[in-house]
């Protein structure tokens, strides 16, 4: 069983007396431990369908089901807490609560799970910070990090708890191409180490040769999927 | 405790704008505590002004003569006997006593006529009732056989009459035939009660009594106590020892306390609409920072936040705001207070004016109170509005659509 299918899916967004079509009868399945990237041109409902993937919206048509799941039928607190155990998010503009420590913004991903014991997060926050490379930066505040920086740790925070799945929308967009490689290497590493499923949406062609599989959209409709080998990228 | 953490180190981050927002309600819990000990300083004065010029602790009066009394009829008067006095005189806490006949009266200085009231009263006893010696601005008391009389300052400047001057008393007799009495001002005196200083003549009993054929029968017996604090205890006994027809009043009972406590309510309910606009300034905060931290809220919800755990983030923060505001205010408005209750505050030098004139009870300076509980019921009332007004505006922000809270530029 895949653990994301989506079926038929539309979405249109009400703008007065406009109505804009995002995405346009999207059939799609994504096992677990894929490393998938959905690119396309500006408008053609990369964002939209990461965001419907994520339980932040809801399609006006189709269906979406997560790890078995209709979330067509769950509520908004069944949402919440799909997202809070099996999901985690990076955002192009990192998105940290800018009042809390590196460490205090990972921390408040794994805290929300209550899942471990105090010693267990503190682990875990501090080994997530050392994959990405942020040892002796656990104190830091956003404002005190570069961007690369705060990227890794909205990264650290997205895999902190471990979930089922990560979406990371335009993840190297604010990045330098050296930052973004170093980015992407942490994100594989954890595919590969752990099996997390990742879905990319990108422009970035780095991101695209680190990818194993290619989701064209164009139109609000995949016009191309393609699985291929991971290329190399090492300089 | 995450969440309570996230809020307080909010705060912190927002240091200007928790110290504006906190500033507004410690100085409306301030303002509310300066108020409330003034307040209940008038209030006590407006007491003590009553007792001390209107109505002692409390008077022996006939039922029906209560139920006519601002009338002032000539008909169910008592007499003073021996039997009632002494048992007066053997009350808990008796201190003086002073019978008292009161009249509607025109009074002429020649030109011009005024209605008054006059009190006919045995000197003697009224001095030791009324503390009004030290009240004479010019003169002094008129004695028993003398046809002298006493009116309050404003009353003889408005009469243009001076210490020396004649009066003439008009007045209908207990046989309702018209008579008049011809006094001599013997003295003027300024008290904080408008009613002694504005409307009345204080004439001896003796003088006025053969005038109005009332054969030494009074109005009321007045009573004054060791204390206030003593009077309801004291009229009950009293009570059940005197005829059946007689009835006693405390000061409590007159209808001039009741007008001084409902002011009091009036007041506070003004007071409660400033902690209102308190409330206010915490909405246009809440507002402020989940404008400014849409995104946040936005990646709180992706990362599996509730709505209701977004709104307790939101009603810490103000909840904190609140606590703050409240302790400074009641630090501030303890020494307000402390200031108020040991220097007072001298309105009529203040204002150069004497407020007497506009029903204030003050001459010279007002001085507050103490009331402990206002301090603590006005710290709650700060911390529920700003928790409560903190919630409508944090429900807004968490009930925003994720996607466009986390897209938010």
């Amino acid at each position: 069983m895949a653990l994301l299918e989506l079926s038929k899916i539309h979405k249109v967004y009400d703008q007065g007396k406009i109505e804009v079509h995002a995405l346009r009868g999207i059939d799609l399945e994504v096992e677990e431990g894929e490393f998938a990237t959905v690119f396309g041109p500006s408008g053609s409902g990369k964002t939209t369908l990461l965001n419907l993937i994520g339980c932040l919206d809801r399609p006006t048509e189709g269906s979406i089901t997560f790890n078995g799941k209709a979330l067509g039928e769950a509520s908004k607190r069944e949402l919440a807490m799909i997202r809070r155990f099996n999901m985690g998010f990076v955002f192009q503009s990192h998105n940290l609560i800018p009042v809390l420590t590196a460490y205090e913004n990972v921390e408040f991903a794994i805290r929300l799970t209550k899942k471990y014991s105090r010693k267990q997060q503190h682990e875990r926050v501090m080994k997530s910070l050392a994959e990405v490379g942020l040892d002796g930066l656990e104190q830091r505040r956003p404002n005190e990090l570069s961007g690369g920086q705060k990227q890794r740790v909205a990264i650290a925070r997205a895999l902190v708890k471990e979930p089922k799945l990560v979406l990371a929308d335009e993840p190297s967009a604010s990045l330098d191409s050296t930052t973004s490689k170093e980015v992407l290497e942490v994100m594989l590493k954890m595919n590969e180490t752990l099996g997390t499923t990742f879905v990319f949406s990108t422009h970035d062609p780095l991101v695209m040769d680190y990818a194993r599989r290619l989701l064209e959209i164009r139109d609000g409709k995949i016009s191309k999927d393609k699985k291929k080998e991971r290329n190399n990228v090492s300089d | 405790m995450f969440l309570i953490k996230l809020a307080v180190k909010n705060l912190i981050r927002h240091h200007v704008r928790t110290i504006i927002t906190a500033g507004i309600i410690a100085f409306a819990i301030f303002f509310y505590i300066l108020l409330d000990s003034l307040i209940l300083g008038m209030t006590d004065m407006s007491y003590k002004s009553i007792i001390d010029y209107q109505a002692g602790h409390m008077q022996i009066v006939n039922k029906e003569y209560w139920e006519d009394k601002d009338k002032l009829p000539l008909e169910h008067l008592i007499k003073p006997d021996s039997a009632l006095i002494e048992k007066i005189i053997s009350a808990e806490g008796f201190k003086a006593y002073s019978p008292e006949l009161d009249i509607k009266a025109m009074l002429n200085n020649g030109m011009d006529e005024l209605p008054v009231t006059v009190k006919a009263v045995r000197p003697d006893k009224f001095l030791d009732v009324y503390p009004i010696e030290d009240k004479f601005v010019e003169g002094s008391m008129c004695r028993a056989g003398e046809y002298k009389a006493v009116m309050g300052k404003e009353l003889a400047e408005l009469m243009k009459l001076e210490v020396g001057d004649y009066i003439i008393l008009l007045f209908r007799d207990k046989n309702e035939t018209y008579n008049t009495m011809d006094l001599e001002i013997s003295g003027l005196i300024h008290t904080p009660n408008p009613n002694l200083n504005n409307n009345t003549v204080i004439v001896p009993s003796d003088i006025a009594g053969a005038a109005l054929s009332t054969d030494n029968a009074v109005s009321r017996i007045i009573v004054r106590l060791d204390n206030k604090n003593l009077a309801a205890e004291t009229g009950k006994t009293l009570k059940s020892q005197t005829d059946n027809d007689l009835g006693v009043y405390i000061w409590s009972e007159l209808d001039a306390v009741s007008v001084a406590g409902a002011k009091n309510m009036g007041n506070s309910l003004v007071l409660i609409i400033i902690l209102l606009i308190a409330g206010i300034a915490i909405i246009n905060t809440v507002i402020l920072a989940a404008l400014e931290r849409m995104e946040e809220i936005g990646m709180m919800k992706a990362m599996g936040l509730e709505e209701r755990e977004i709104i307790f983030t939101f009603v810490m923060e103000s909840t904190g705001i609140g606590l703050l505001g409240g302790i400074i205010g009641i630090i501030l408005g303890f020494f307000g207070a402390l200031l108020l209750v040991n220097v007072g505050m001298d309105w009529s030098a203040m204002l150069n004016m004497d407020m007497t004139q506009y029903g204030i009870p003050v001459i010279g300076t007002l001085y507050g109170s103490w009331n402990p509980r206002t301090f603590i019921q006005v710290f709650l009332f700060g911390v529920i509005v700003s928790m409560l007004s903190s919630i409508l505006p944090a429900w807004w922000a968490a009930k925003k659509d994720p996607v466009k809270a986390i897209y938010h530029r």
